[in-house]
């Protein structure tokens, strides 16, 4: 018989390629931005089956809570969304299929490479305090670069929002557009 | 200063909030600030407020007599036709002919008790009442004749 | 003195030694179906609180025949609206109509899970219970946004836009104060969370800051539940219902419950953060007053914060008026947003300072 957590995993497997399946096959772009979400979720739910609860909530919070919705906007936003999508020409589906395969492939070298060793050493318990320290520290392995680095995109394209979004009563481009 | 104006504003913001929600909280724990009348149940001791309209009545003295000449500025104020006077003309001792009310004609039915025949009248023959519990069976019932049978003008009423 | 801590442990060795290796699964089952009352309860509860609550301040006398006191209303509108057929239009997108109200209960749901109810009554100590439920909660706002696309009507997708806008907006300000929080306890799990207030709950041993951050985080929360005055999303005025304008009978239900439940945890979160939880109240030092307050059990003081809390949100929603778009915006980003941001940082100097009692 399987453990309990084996089957969890098949589960939320199976959950997340359908929905991923689902997500790129549908012909409703609303549908298919549910799908997303749905297949986003599965991914969390691996992360949480994996005990990495931070991972799973962040991945929660920006995927889920930001880019999905995000995405759902931008689909209220667009005219003809409730149309189904054109289906595709012929010679279309032989990229897309080439595309597929070779992330896939990619994929794979990839984890080839890593090649899975047997760890000697405990998981690292991912406190909030550990965490905290890592992202700011200087030191080898510390990701205090990466996190000002982000921070600092963050600010310009904060600032270039503001540019697009302030109103600029006397200035003469306002005037000529009128 | 933009600061100055920024921290007023919050100031002013939040404390007239919280002037509302002293007002409702007072509210909310003085239980006997309730004016509902829960009224089946207390039909005998209702209090109406002492500007409730129920329905436009006439009233009429002893004698049988009340102040309406029948110049039909309220069936004029009315916005939606609710009232009809009939007039007749009436002889006066001195032999003159003179315009009286035959038959005030109400329909309580089309009525909105918007007040304005009552202010209309000249000679404050018309009044609102309090009573409100008109239902019937029939519509008809509803047209009501507001002078009585037999009544007549009071004396020195023009 | 009862405690919930004694049975369940009790519930649990009986168990062990019955049925052994399922345990687990009939634990989880039992969990389950108590959470489903729980619901259930809840959801008879606060409506008819609100219903009263709002007679109250109207100066009138709210429901008052269906049982004593008019305590059965709720129960009586539950099997009305069973009893009713739920309608699906003609073009709506059937399968999403029917996943939404779903959708946003099981998030309800799953947000439970963090929430201490009592000592040792906690479904899922996890060990960033804060950002989980912020987390978690994010998605209902899908649920929400789902509704209003597929009932094919106009005033339910402009419902669900300016949900969309005003929750996404407004996570940010709860965010930040509930970083206040997490910055002077040093954790995210909840039970940390509370035995961090063992001296005194936050809100006073916090200084102003953290008062502010409370009023911060009880506006935010408002906005997030969709209640007036921030009620766009489904302003009776200008959209009929908003996003639920298509649904009737049980699922409908099911948003209005949601919106009943998530209530209940936003405040149930904001009891634990600002007043302690189930921590009774304590005074540093003063052994015999903290005696005395231990009497009193702790999901009492749970579920007697967590209810002034709702209390407050039912106080706001029946005192001011709603607000505009505009004003709504402006509000979370020119007010809520900067203040919130300047008083996280000086609550980070009190906490590095160590200023707080
Ligand atoms: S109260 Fe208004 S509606 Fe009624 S009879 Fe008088 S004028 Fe007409
Ligand atoms: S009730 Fe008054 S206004 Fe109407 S006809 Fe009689 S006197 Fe004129």
């Amino acid at each position: 018989m399987m453990p309990a957590s084996a089957i969890a995993f098949y589960l939320i497997a199976a959950f997340l390629l359908i929905t991923a399946l689902l997500s790129v096959t549908g012909r409703q772009i609303f549908r298919s931005a549910i799908w997303l979400l749905f297949s986003l979720l599965g991914v969390a739910a691996i992360y949480f089956w994996l005990e990495l609860n931070l991972l799973a909530a962040v991945q929660i919070v920006v995927y889920v809570g930001g880019i999905v919705v995000l995405i759902i906007f931008s689909v209220f936003l667009t005219r003809g969304s409730v149309q189904e999508l054109p289906t595709l020409k012929k010679s279309r589906h032989f990229f897309a299929l080439l595309a597929v395969i070779s992330g896939f492939l990619f994929t794979v070298w990839c984890l080839w490479l890593y090649g899975y060793r047997q760890k000697a050493t405990d998981a690292v318990v991912a406190d909030i305090r550990t965490v905290g320290k890592q992202m700011l520290s200087i030191e080898a392995g510390g990701y205090a670069l990466p996190f000002e680095m982000v921070s600092i995109l963050l600010l310009a394209s904060m600032v270039a929002c503001i540019a697009i979004a302030m109103k600029l009563p006397d200035s003469k481009t306002t005037n000529t557009l009128k | 200063m933009f600061i100055k104006e920024y921290i007023k504003e919050v100031y002013q913001g939040v404390s007239s909030l919280l002037k509302g929600m002293k007002k409702t909280g007072y509210y909310f724990f003085h239980p006997s600030e309730i004016i509902t009348q829960q009224y089946p149940d207390n039909r005998h001791e209702l209090k109406l407020p002492e500007r409730f309209r129920g329905e436009v009545v006439m009233a009429h003295d002893d004698n049988n007599e009340h102040a309406c000449t029948g110049c039909t500025a309220c069936e004029l104020a009315c916005p939606n036709g609710t009232i009809k006077i009939i007039t007749k003309m009436d002889l006066t001792p001195e032999g003159k002919k003179k315009k009286a009310l035959d038959t005030f004609i109400y329909h309580l039915e089309l009525c909105t008790m918007c007040n304005l025949c009552i202010e209309a009248c000249p000679t404050n023959a018309i009044q609102m009442a309090q009573t409100f519990e008109h239902s019937v069976y029939d519509r008809n019932k509803l047209t009501k004749k507001l002078n009585q049978p037999n009544s007549k003008i009071r004396e020195g009423v023009e | 003195m009862f405690s919930f801590q004694q049975w369940a442990a009790q519930i649990h060795s009986f168990l062990l030694e019955k049925t052994g290796t399922y345990t687990l699964l009939i634990e989880c089952i039992i969990i389950g179906i108590l959470a489903i009352s729980l619901f259930a309860i809840l959801g008879l509860v606060l409506v008819l609180m609100e219903r009263k609550v709002a007679a109250h301040i109207q100066i009138r006398m709210g429901p008052n025949r269906v049982g004593p006191a008019g305590m059965l209303q709720t129960v009586a509108d539950t099997l009305k609206l069973l009893m009713k057929e739920g309608l699906v239009p003609r073009l709506a997108d059937k399968f999403l109509f029917n996943l939404a109200p779903f959708l946003v209960m099981m998030v309800a749901m799953m947000l439970l899970a963090p929430i201490a109810f009592a000592r040792g009554v906690q479904i899922w100590d996890i060990n960033i219970g804060v950002l989980y439920i912020t987390a978690v909660s994010s998605v209902s706002v899908i649920g929400v946004m789902m509704a209003g696309w597929s009932s094919n009507n106009k005033f339910a997708m402009l419902g669900a836009m300016r949900s969309g806008a005003q929750i996404v907006s407004y996570e940010l300000s709860a965010g930040f104060s509930i970083l206040c929080i997490v910055v002077l306890s040093g954790s995210l799990q909840i039970s940390d969370i509370i035995a961090s207030q063992e001296s005194g709950w936050w809100l006073f041993r916090g200084h102003i800051p953290v008062l502010i951050a409370f009023v911060i985080y009880i506006i935010a929360v408002t906005a997030e539940t969709n209640r007036a005055p921030f009620d766009l999303a489904e302003a009776e005025s200008e959209l009929t219902a908003g996003f639920h304008t298509e649904y009737s009978g049980m699922r409908f239900a099911l948003f209005f419950l949601a919106e009943y439940i998530n209530i209940f945890i936003v405040c149930a979160l904001g009891a634990t953060l600002f007043l302690g939880g189930w921590m009774p109240l304590h005074i540093a030092h003063w052994d015999g007053f903290n005696h005395l307050m231990d009497w009193i059990p702790s999901s009492v003081w749970f579920m007697g914060k967590t209810f002034f809390l709702i209390f407050l949100i039912m106080w706001f929603r029946w005192t001011f008026p709603r607000l505009r778009v505009d004003q709504l915006l402006n509000l979370e980003w020119k007010y809520l947003l900067p203040i919130g941001l300047l008083n996280l940082l000086l609550v980070t100097w009190i906490a590095i300072k160590g200023w707080h009692f």
